[in-house]
Formats: C-alpha cells, structure tokens, sequence
C-alpha cells in the first residue's frame, strides 16, 4: 500500500501544479499570518550578501591596495626601512616560507610583543584604509534623520548605510546586486553548504492585490538544496525549525509587487559560526521585497548591526583569508569601528552598531511541519 | 611472472578467438555451435557478485552493447568481442581474481594449500571445481579442469607464490568465452532420432537470466543435474521457486531497463542553463522511480500490466520532488542521501503512468528543448512494437529546433510547418499525436502550461481513439490491444535472446493466457519459462560442421 502526502483540496493541488511554481504552507504554530490570510507563498533564501552598489570614482584616489602592496605599508607602520622592506619584497610573498607573511601575522603589538593582529586588532597599528565617498546606498532611513545618501532603488534619501562607506573601497566587498562582491560569493558558497536554510513565508489576503501583508523569516532544519549549477533549487520541501531565536514576523504592506515593511524590528537569523558570526543580527530592521515574475522574490533589508560581531567573523578566519579573500583584516576593524553610528557605549561613547542593508534573493520552495507533513498550497505563477 | 601472465593471457585470448573450438572439451553428445549470447555488462556483474561477493571491484569497461528489434537482449546474439574488448575482460579477469586470493577474501577458498610457496593441486581443484561449476553455469569438465589445476601449477612455478599462480589460472577461467558467453548446448532428444532439445545446464540458465538476471543458483543447477528441467513438473517447480524468489525482482527490473532503452541515459544530456534541476543525481533517481512504480505494481501487487500507463501511484526522491513541484520532506540527516519515499498523485493531476514521468520524457527529448516527435517514435516503437521508418535523408530539421522562432512558438506549430513537406508528413502523422500529448512536460520532464507564453494544445488521436491530455494519452495506452501483445513479444524475446513477433502462435498464445489473466507480468513470465518454445533449439547442421571440422566425429 503506498502512503501519501498530504494534500491540500485537489482544486488547490491542481492549481498549484499547473501554474507551474508550487508553493508551501507554513504548519505547526510557527506561522504568524494573519488569521484572515488565505494566500501564501514560501520561499527559501538562495543568497544572502551585503547590498552593494559600486560605482567608478566611488573611491577618492582609488580603492585599497591589494593585500601583497597593502603588506608593504604595513611593514613600514611596523618600523621597517624602505631597503629592509625592499629585501623581503623579493622574496615569496606568500606562504610559509615567506619573511612577509610571518611578520603579518604578528603584527598586533601587545605590551610591546608581537601578537596575532586577528585577534587583537586594536593593537594593530591603524593602516587607515580608504572608506566609499558615494551617496548612492541601498538601504533605509533608520533614523528619521535627513542625510545625503539615496537609494538607487527607491531615490528615497537619508538612507543609512555606513557599512557600505566604510567597506565601500575594499577589493572584495565592491560589487552590485548583479555582480556579486568576491566576498559574498566566496562566504555565502560556504554557508549555503554548511547550515540550515532560511525560509521566508509571505501571507496576504490575496498577493494579487493591494493591502496588508505578512512576512516570516525562520530557519529551517534542512540544508539550501542546490541545482547541479550551484544555483538555489526552487520546489525543494523545508521543515522550519521552532527554535524563536530564527523566527522573525514584518507586517507590512504590499502594493503592485512591492512589499514594505517600514515598522522597525529586531532581526535574527542563526548561521554557521564558521566564517560569520553566530547570528545574522540587526536592530530596528526594515525590509521590502519584490514579486518576481519568474515565481521568486528578492529585496533589501536594512539595520543595525553589531559591527563587533561582523568583524569576529572575520578575524576568526584568520590570514589565509586575508590574502586570498578579504584584504587587510584589523583595517577592516577600524573602518567599521570608524563609521559605526548607533547604540554607543554608555561608559566609552564608541557606537556599538552600524548601519547596514543586505540583499537577499529566494526561490519557491514548499515548507513543511516540524512533524514533516508536507503540504501543497495555493499557485504562484505562470 | 611477466612471461606466465602472457602465457595466460595469451591461453585466455587464443581460447576465445578459437570459440568454434570449445566444443572438443564438452561432452561427445553435446552439441555448442547453436547460439552464444554474450553476457551484458549486469549479468557479468551479478554474477560475480553472486559467486565472490559484493566486494569485489570489477575495474574494467565492458564492450558496447547492441540494440537489435528494440533489445539488447537480442543484441547479445549479434555481438562479438573486440581485441580492446577482450583487453578490458582480460583486465576485469586479473582484478577480480587478484582480489579473490587477496587477504581480505581468501576465505573464499574452501583449502589451504600445504605451502604458500608451491602448488598445491589438490586444493586448486577443489577450489576452480567449485567456482567453475557458477562462472560457467555447468559443471567443468575433466579436461577443463585439468587445464586450470595445470595453469595453476606452472604460474605457481613461475612466481613461487601459490596464491599468485590460482589467481592467474582464475583470471584465465574469467577471461574464457565459457564465462563470457552464454553458450546454449543441445543434445539429442533421447528416443527420438533426428531431435534435439536444450542441454538441462543450458535450459538453467536460460530460466535464471530470464527470471533473475544471473546465472543458475545452485539448486537449479543441481535440478539441472538431476534431470529435473527435463520434465514438466521438476521444471515447474524450478520454475515456481524462482518467481517465488525476491531476486525475481532483478529479473522483472532488468527486462524493463533493457526495453525501456534505459542504456541511453548514460549519453543524456541536457541544458543546464535551460534545465538546472536536471541533475545526474535526478537522471538516476528518473529511472529509478519508473523501475520501482513498474515493480511495486507488477510484482508487488501482482497488477495489471495495462495500468503502468494509468497509474498514480510512483516513489520519489527529494531531488525528483522538486522537479515535480511536489512537497517530499527528507527525514535523513542534512548530506545523507535523498530517501524514497511512496507517493500518490492526486486523480485529477495531470500526472499519471510511466509516460509522464520524468525518465520517459527526459530520455526522449534533445538536450534543450521537448520532443513531440522522439517522444511519439518511443510510444510506437517501445510500447506498441510498431515500426517507425527512420528519417528520409537531406531533411531539414531548422524549423522544429527553432524554439524561438516567433512565427512558431509552440512545438505543434513548428511541427505543423514542418511536416508540410509531404516526404516527412506521413511518419509525423503517426508519431507526432502521441507526442504532442506529452508536449506539457518539457525536455527535462517539468510541467508547464505554455510554451513561449502560448498555451499548449496536447489533444490528438491513437489509432482512432482522441484524447485531450497525457492523462487520456495513457488511457488509450492502456487501452490499446498493442500495448499488451508488444509486452508479450519484447518479453518473450528477452527472454529468448531471439525476436518472436506479435503474430507467431508462441506469442499469440501467451498473449491469450495473459489476457485471460488479468495482464499479470509474473504469470506471463511464468508461462514463458515453462513454454517449449523458450527451450526451443535448431538441430545443428551436421553436414555443414563436418565440412567445417572434418576430424571432428559426427554427431
């Protein structure tokens, strides 16, 4: 006797086959949506990065170095001579014979001892790296205060996003939404693999027209399945785990096929630790999403967010990924330390939190009860 | 030790490339020369998983097979084995035997020799008698033996390693046309001068490649011995315990692989760009799911036949799920491999029957786009053993492959346009109906409702009966007096190794019983094995081999 999914009424299932994208429905308590919604559609994050907007001439004389040339300066900030630092250039410059990569190591200084530069940032001389002169960032206003910087989206002015200043000149953070940041590409590909997926939930009286909309964020016990490609597998099944600390609701508004969310709210997703901080973390998050046409949704989400935890993600990975990814890692500290503009320390006044917007696509995907019955729902497209 | 492994391999080869010759060590009223087939590449491998076990790794290709009157199976008849072929085998040979001596699987050998550093006959024998009797399917001969203890004793000489020198001898006995052809005997039917029937080894292993796809267990060869197979109720009751056995399972999966052509998916491609959920992950889960709806009905439920066209109910993986755009939660852990699980389609989805599922669609379609045309050749061809003429020559294909091209944007208008060439229309007019069913599956088996935004229209026709959709295209299926007689004549080929057409009374009779039946696949097959005409055999030709071995005796 062969078993059975469960189904929704077949004039559903029928619905939802035929118009191509199948959708899912969120179970077991997890789903906030509105008790009148009678339209959902669920989703599974297939990328997650920064929301960058790079333009030429973004960066007054030029972005950062490279990190070999970068190296050189800070041979010099460490006391070097110019011949001194001449001899080691024409060495390796890399690996473990190499003169350079040992002194880069332990360029940190504590009590006057080298010391790891990962770990004690602070204690590294400030290699004062270059920051985005740019107006143009996504993002949001956070906090309602006039400001220069505009969103290339929504030419809505007085966005604040001093993430993207003050990563803005750095090789591997530079990029766009199409063209996406080497850093992103290389440590979204490690986490994708690496955790469970995050899912998005959208309910709505009807997504076809305008009015109030509900969207959840949690994560899921099952990883982000992939196409042979690498692309993100649409109509894959997710269970959502009930752990709150992933469970996020918006209540926005929808119109056309844009979604709003502008009521601020804490925003958590837990991630892989390996190469980022333990959760994706933001304050006073706002959000909005697109409709696309081809059955998925991309869109902004914006904060603040502990730039301390940002930068442990990086300094924990340590000076393979410095070379070979990020650029100058303890730089990257004072930049963020620099341009960070929210929640100050009440004893030393130095800003916890930046501003940031990161950018997200997801694709259809049906979800599941944490019981794994699965349930087919409502159509999407076609 | 170089000198003894081309000693032995040269012996193997010689051995092979003189097959007319193996009959000097049978029997004197044994009679080789009728029908070789060739074993398939699954028949070597279950058979030398059933005589060593699962461990042992083959490391080696096997020759192309051949597709002749819509089998490999057939195939098997017409096929020979190349000098790189039979370098492959002869590589295949030394691994496996290699790996038979070796440590971890000398308990395999049921002696010790007295010294490990010299021959030890005895034990030899024991030992190549005994796995002798399951690589060849029959017990060997006194001569044949002789010759592998020989082999042994002269490579053991060579290498002063005992084990060495069986693992040569055994690599010889693999790389043997005896091993590597199913060689089908006929001796004389006792009391009746002038006819022949098939040797009861040879009438073993047709019943176990048929029912099991591997070679005779022991207890059939031991029935064999007995002269149980020569008799209606010893063969029955073979027969019964066969199909009682799971491993009918293999037999019934491997039928379908080779009828379904499901060899082609090892050269299938498709456009990533354009279908980047087709996976070789969902390839294999593709076939997989269509061999485990046709068991699970056929043999599981002792269904009807007709209903693999109809049904709802299939397995799916994950990976399928998606491609399906069906919910489907894996209960293993994250990276674990996707789990099968049971599933039914709702009766009113559009999916229904092997034909929409995603192994049939994907296999007939080019690598970016549907087929109508592939898919329709398919359905005549495979499941209602009707001929379709091959293209004529010099025709163009630009305006079908164009998906894009504005004027035509769907397949049946490309086709439409196509076929007003009247030397392609007639073939068109009786494949592309059938295709254009299926036309809501695209060319990695995804549904969809349109194609370049136009709706697609799969209404058409099957010998007189019109349908509207895939779901009705396998109703007709179901339907159609073809369906099951074109069961009745590939199966019966397969199983014969020889084409039997649907009108000769062997099938028109089985035909009969599996109709009145209910279309129940174990019961066909069970009628096959217990027919004459599957042990059936052409009296050799006894002029025409003395004139071809003249100091052979007469027979």
């Amino acid at each position: 006797m062969i078993g059975k999914v469960v189904r929704t009424p077949k004039s559903l299932f029928r619905t939802g086959l035929r118009a191509g994208f199948a959708v899912g429905v969120l179970m077991a308590g997890v789903a906030a949506a509105p008790a009148h919604a009678v339209e959902t559609r669920t989703f599974v994050i297939g990328w997650f990065s920064e929301a960058t907007y790079s333009q030429d001439n973004d960066c007054v004389g030029g972005i950062n170095p490279n990190i070999d040339d970068q190296y050189l300066k800070n041979l010099a900030d460490l006391g070097y001579t110019p011949s001194q630092i001449e001899e080691m250039a024409k060495k390796e410059l890399d690996g473990e014979n190499s003169p350079i990569r040992g002194l880069m190591t332990s360029r940190a200084r504590v009590d006057g001892k080298p010391a790891n530069p990962y770990a004690y940032p602070a204690f590294v001389v400030d290699p004062k790296l270059k920051s985005s002169t740019s107006n143009l960032a996504y993002g949001f206003d956070l906090d309602g205060k006039p400001g220069p910087v505009e969103d290339p989206q929504t030419r809505q002015k007085g966005i604040d996003n001093e993430f993207a200043r003050a990563l803005g000149c750095m090789r591997s953070f530079r990029g766009s939404l199409e063209s996406r940041p080497t850093y992103y590409a290389w440590a979204w590909g490690q986490l994708k693999d690496s955790m469970p997926a995050w899912v998005v939930t959208i309910s709505a009286e009807s997504l076809s027209k305008d009015g109030d909309v509900t969207v959840t964020f949690d994560r899921a016990f099952e990883h982000l399945r992939s196409n042979a490609d690498g692309s993100p597998r649409a109509d894959a099944t997710y269970r959502i785990d009930p752990d709150p600390r992933s469970h996020n609701v918006l209540h926005g508004k929808l119109k056309g096929k844009e979604l709003t969310f502008d009521t601020p709210v804490d925003f958590r997703l837990m991630q892989n630790p390996l190469m980022a901080p333990m959760e994706f973390k933001m304050t006073k998050a706002k959000l909005r999403l697109t409709l696309k046409d081809d059955g998925s949704i991309s869109g902004i989400v914006g904060g603040y967010m502990p730039w301390s935890e940002f930068y442990l993600g990086l300094g924990t990975q340590g000076p393979g990924t410095e070379y070979c990814i990020t650029g100058d890692i303890p730089g990257i500290y004072y930049l963020l330390k620099k341009f960070a503009d929210a929640d100050p320390d009440p004893k030393t006044g130095q800003n916890r939190a930046i501003s940031a917007a990161y950018y997200l696509e997801a694709v259809p995907a049906f979800i599941a009860s944490e019981s794994a019955q699965a349930t087919q729902h409502a159509p999407a497209r076609e | 030790m170089k000198t003894t492994a081309r000693l032995l391999s040269g012996a193997a080869f010689t051995a092979l490339s003189l097959g007319a010759a193996l009959a000097a060590d049978a029997p004197a009223e044994v009679d080789t020369s009728t029908v070789a087939r060739r074993l398939t590449a699954d028949e070597y491998r279950t058979i030398i998983t059933d005589v060593f076990g699962p461990t042992i790794e083959l490391g080696g290709r096997f020759e192309p097979e051949l597709r002749v009157k819509g089998l490999l199976a057939v195939g098997t008849t017409h096929v020979s084995v190349t000098s790189a072929g039979m370098e492959q085998y002869d590589v295949m040979a030394r691994a496996i035997a290699n790996q038979v001596v070796d440590a971890k699987h000398r308990d395999l050998i049921p002696c010790r020799p007295a010294n490990d550093k010299a021959a030890d006959d005895a034990c030899t024998g024991t030992f190549m008698a005994k796995v002798g009797r399951l690589l060849y399917r029959r017990p060997l001969t006194d001569a044949e033996l002789k010759t592998y203890v020989g082999a042994a004793r002269v490579a053991t000489a060579e290498t002063k390693d005992y084990w060495n020198g069986l693992s040569m001898s055994l690599a010889a006995m693999l790389s043997s046309p005896k091993f590597l052809f199913r060689q089908v005997a006929i001796v004389p039917e006792p009391g009746k001068p002038g006819q022949w029937r098939m040797e009861a080894h040879a009438k073993a292993q047709q019943l176990s490649f048929f029912l099991w796809n591997a070679g005779p267990d022991l207890e059939l060869l031991a029935a064999a011995e007995r002269g149980d197979l020569d008799t209606k109720k010893g063969l029955a009751k073979q027969v019964d315990r066969m199909m009682a056995s799971s491993r009918v399972e293999a037999g019934v999966r491997a039928f379908f692989i080779d009828n379904l052509g499901f060899d082609e998916f090892d050269t299938l491609t498709k456009d990533a760009a354009l279908f980047p959920k087709f996976s070789a992950q969902a390839a294999a889960d593709a076939q997989e799911q269509t061999l485990k709806t046709i068991v699970d009905l056929l043999l599981t439920h002792k269904g009807d036949y007709r209903d693999v066209f109809t049904t709802k109910k299939t397995f799916l993986t994950q990976e399928l799920a998606s491609i399906y755009k069906v919910p489907l939660v894996n209960d293993g852990p994250n990276g674990a491999p996707d789990t099968w699980v049971p599933f039914e389609f709702s009766k009113d989805d559009p999916r229904g029957g092997i034909l929409t599922q995603v192994a049939f669609t994907a296999l007939h379609s080019p690598p970016g786009r549907g087929s109508p045309t592939l898919r329709g050749k398919a359905l005549r061809e495979v499941l209602l053993c009707q001929k379709v003429p091959a293209p004529p020559a010099a025709v163009k294909f630009d305006i079908v492959q164009d998906t894009n091209n504005p004027l035509y944007k769907t397949a049946r208008e490309r086709l439409k346009a196509h076929a007003t060439n009247p030397v392609c229309a007639g073939c068109h007019k009786i494949i592309d109906p059938m295709g254009l069913a299926l036309e809501n599956f695209d060319g990695a088996g995804a549904y969809r409702l349109t194609e370049n935004g136009v709706p697609i229209d799969t209404s058409g026709s099957l010998d007189g009966v019109n349908f509207t959709n895939s779901a009705e295209l396998g109703k007709a299926i179901h339907d159609n007096p073809a369906s099951s007689s074109c069961l009745v004549s590939r199966l019966s080929s397969y199983a014969t190794g020889r084409p039997i057409d649907t009108g000769m009374p062997w099938a028109q009779a089985l035909l009969k019983n599996f109709s009145a039946g209910g279309y129940k696949l174990p019961d066909l097959m069970r009628d096959i094995a217990l027919s004459d005409d599957f042990f059936s055999v052409t009296p050799p030709d006894t002029k025409a081999a003395e004139a071809a071995a003249p100091n052979q005796p007469a027979r």
